[in-house]
């Protein structure tokens, strides 16, 4: 089956005052329908500018931006800035930005604030039926319809994310993205909230690209892992697969630097740190860091589809490479 | 009281006023409302909880920081009083921020963010600054310390801002270690790293070490006692093994089943948690805190009188109703109540 997304070669650059920062560069990923795939990397690897890239919600300081964004067979970067914003943002693909419950305007009652993109996309032609509308998305994601007459302040902190889930969920988009949904939030409200989010993907059918920098945040709500390093997609697959037995060197030092409360084993820190985005390294970019180092990582490591149906960036799978672990 | 304590508290509390325009008295917002707890020297101590339960103010309490309303804290078996006990005691106290790039000064290079405390404590032979500026950047792993001297802030890692941080708490070799979320602004990859550092000094220098943290999942490998916190007391004292095998009171549990491990089958079911959220710390629940959330509540006992602190078994104390008939531990006795006037 086709998949619901598709990306395909996806570059990202910056100007800056220092260079050119290739934020992202050459990102390959495909998310399936009714799939969540959680993009997962530390901070600055470029996940929140991939989620940009694909909401087309650029920075002015853009140097370069390529590639293909197939939603539902239809190339997303033919479109103009208009169609755009008129067929696909918010009504096909809508964002819960990072530390979503402080981007809420605090002047307008919240049920204004989830009322306007059904005002803006034509969707309602009375303030009665916004309202309905606006009653049945708080109440999905399980805030009391009465929370409409509120400001944002008067919402606590996991009230205020359910809110921006309505929010990016009122005009039924078929693809979400996640930026960061918990990290902010205390651990019992971060638990109730991916409930509400595992709910609502098994009710609504949504696709979810859930971006963040935890793996067992991951783990609660991922079909596929993509692991993003320094620009790059260096690990795709099952989350199954990803969580149990991963394959890339990075992605095996991060399971490895995990602290769990329930494992058996000391974990071990990740040494060094990523390499800068201005000038990545021209061969593999976790070279530097990785255990498994050998003479091919000084050039560009291959895109291996390994058996399970993982993919991954790394010159360890490559067939023509000699095999040295 | 035992007298092996490095740090007894007894009955703390420290309220914050709430006036409006600034003179007229709202109320009070008891952030931590009534905490006994003792440290021993050398041992680490986690205080878990969500925002707003009071840990911070708690820290803030034990470094000098904000002034408890009552109670009773003694240092090394001597009850801190007068200004110049609180004075004396805060020299031989470090300090942990949560957020390492806002602690540490922007334009002041490693070595003076170092050396201040030690010129301010009257560590007056440079020679002797030097020497102690290089040994605490080798205990925390900035090696060569040689190269670290003259570099900024800026120009470190988040995870060698952190160990920075560490060492300027570290460098006049207190006693005691208050770190307040020392991880949290950290990535999943270096928080290990400075933990790990963290519990080197804490073994090798024989520290004690206050962890306030909201992730009980650092806990387990760098602590050897949990308390856990909520709306400004301590519901559960247990060893780290005991609170992980075995919580005892239904906020303990709630906590620990809420905490995912990378395992791909949490993607397959919901987690069993409580709903709601904590309660006001201006007019808190009556009887147990946690009676509205609790699936376990008995009506007409929880929510009308407070549970003393049940010892459920030796070194394990839960202030919880499901556990009378246990005996009740010594230092939950005396208890103050009531309002200041």
């Amino acid at each position: 089956m086709e998949a619901l997304l598709r990306v395909e070669d996806l570059q990202l650059h910056f100007r800056t005052a220092a260079g050119t920062v290739r934020a992202v560069d050459g990102v390959h990923l495909e998310v399936g329908r009714g799939r969540t795939v959680a993009v997962l990397g530390e901070s600055g690897c470029g996940k929140t500018s991939l989620a940009r890239a694909l909401l087309r919600l650029l920075p002015r300081n853009v140097a370069h931006y390529s590639g293909r964004v197939v939603l539902d067979g239809q190339d997303l970067m033919a479109l103009s800035e208009e169609r755009f914003r008129q067929e696909v943002r918010w009504v096909r693909l809508s964002l819960v930005p990072q530390a979503a419950m402080n981007s809420l305007n605090p002047v307008l009652r919240v049920g204004d604030q989830v009322a306007e993109p059904l005002w803006l996309h034509g969707r309602v032609r009375s303030a009665a039926q916004a309202r309905a509308h606006v009653e049945e998305a708080l109440r999905r994601v399980g805030v009391p319809a009465e929370f409409a007459d509120r400001y944002p302040f008067e919402l606590s902190g996991g009230m205020r994310q359910r809110v921006a889930i309505a929010m990016a969920l009122i005009l039924r988009p078929s693809l979400v993205i996640l930026d960061e949904p918990t990290s902010a939030l205390d651990v019992l409200t971060q638990a109730n909230l991916l409930n509400l989010l595992k709910s609502l993907r098994w009710e609504l059918q949504t696709s979810f690209l859930l971006i963040t920098h935890d793996v067992a945040t991951a783990s609660e709500l991922a079909d596929d892992v993509a692991l993003m390093y320094a620009g790059q997609i260096v690990e795709f697959g099952p989350a199954d697969r990803f969580l149990r037995d991963p394959l890339h060197p990075y992605a095996r030092a991060l399971r490895a630097s995990v602290v769990s409360l329930r494992e058996d084993r000391t974990p071990q820190p990740l040494p060094g740190r990523p390499p800068s985005l201005l000038n990545p390294p021209p061969g593999c970019r976790f070279a530097d860091r990785c255990p498994s180092r050998f003479a091919p990582c000084e050039d560009p490591p291959p895109l291996v589809t390994a058996e399970g149906g993982s993919r991954v960036l790394c010159w360890l799978y490559a067939p023509e490479a000699p095999r040295v672990r | 009281m035992s007298g092996d304590a490095l740090l007894e508290v007894r009955d703390l509390a420290t309220w914050y006023e709430l006036r409006r325009w600034g003179f007229v008295h709202q109320g009070w917002v008891r952030a931590v409302d009534g905490v006994s707890l003792q440290l021993r020297d050398g041992e680490a101590v986690a205080v878990v909880g969500e925002s707003g339960c009071g840990k911070s103010t708690l820290a803030k309490t034990l470094l000098g920081l904000a002034r408890p309303l009552r109670g009773e804290v003694r240092f090394e078996g001597r009850p801190l009083v007068s200004r110049e006990d609180w004075r004396r005691y805060r020299r031989r106290v470090g300090y942990v921020q949560q957020d390492p790039y806002g602690a540490l000064p922007p334009f002041m290079t490693v070595r003076r963010i170092l050396e201040e405390p030690l010129v301010v404590n009257g560590v007056a032979s440079p020679a002797e600054r030097r020497a102690r500026v290089l040994e605490s950047l080798e205990a925390v792993q900035l090696v060569p310390p040689q190269e670290f001297l003259s570099r900024f802030p800026h120009m470190l890692s988040g995870g060698q801002q952190q160990r920075l941080v560490v060492a300027r708490a570290t460098i006049l070799r207190p006693r005691l270690l208050v770190a307040d979320e020392p991880v949290s602004m950290l990535d999943a990859s270096v928080r290990v790293e400075v933990l790990q550092v963290l519990r080197g000094l804490q073994q090798r220098n024989r520290l004690a070490v206050v962890y306030i943290t909201h992730d009980l999942s650092t806990v387990r490998h760098f602590c050897e006692r949990v308390l856990v916190m909520y709306a400004g007391k301590l519901v559960e004292q247990a060893a780290v093994e005991d609170l992980l095998r075995d919580p005892k009171h239904p906020y303990s549990q709630a906590l620990l089943s809420a905490i995912p491990d990378p395992d791909p089958e949490n993607a397959r079911r919901l987690r069993p948690v409580p709903a709601g959220e904590p309660p006001s710390l201006v007019r808190p629940p009556s009887g147990c805190r946690f009676h509205p959330r609790c699936p376990h509540a008995i009506p007409g006992v929880c929510d009308r009188q407070q549970p003393p602190d049940f010892e459920v078994r030796p070194g394990q104390v839960a202030a919880c109703w499901l556990y009378e008939g246990a005996p009740v531990a010594a230092a939950a006795s005396a208890r103050g109540e009531g309002e200041p006037s």
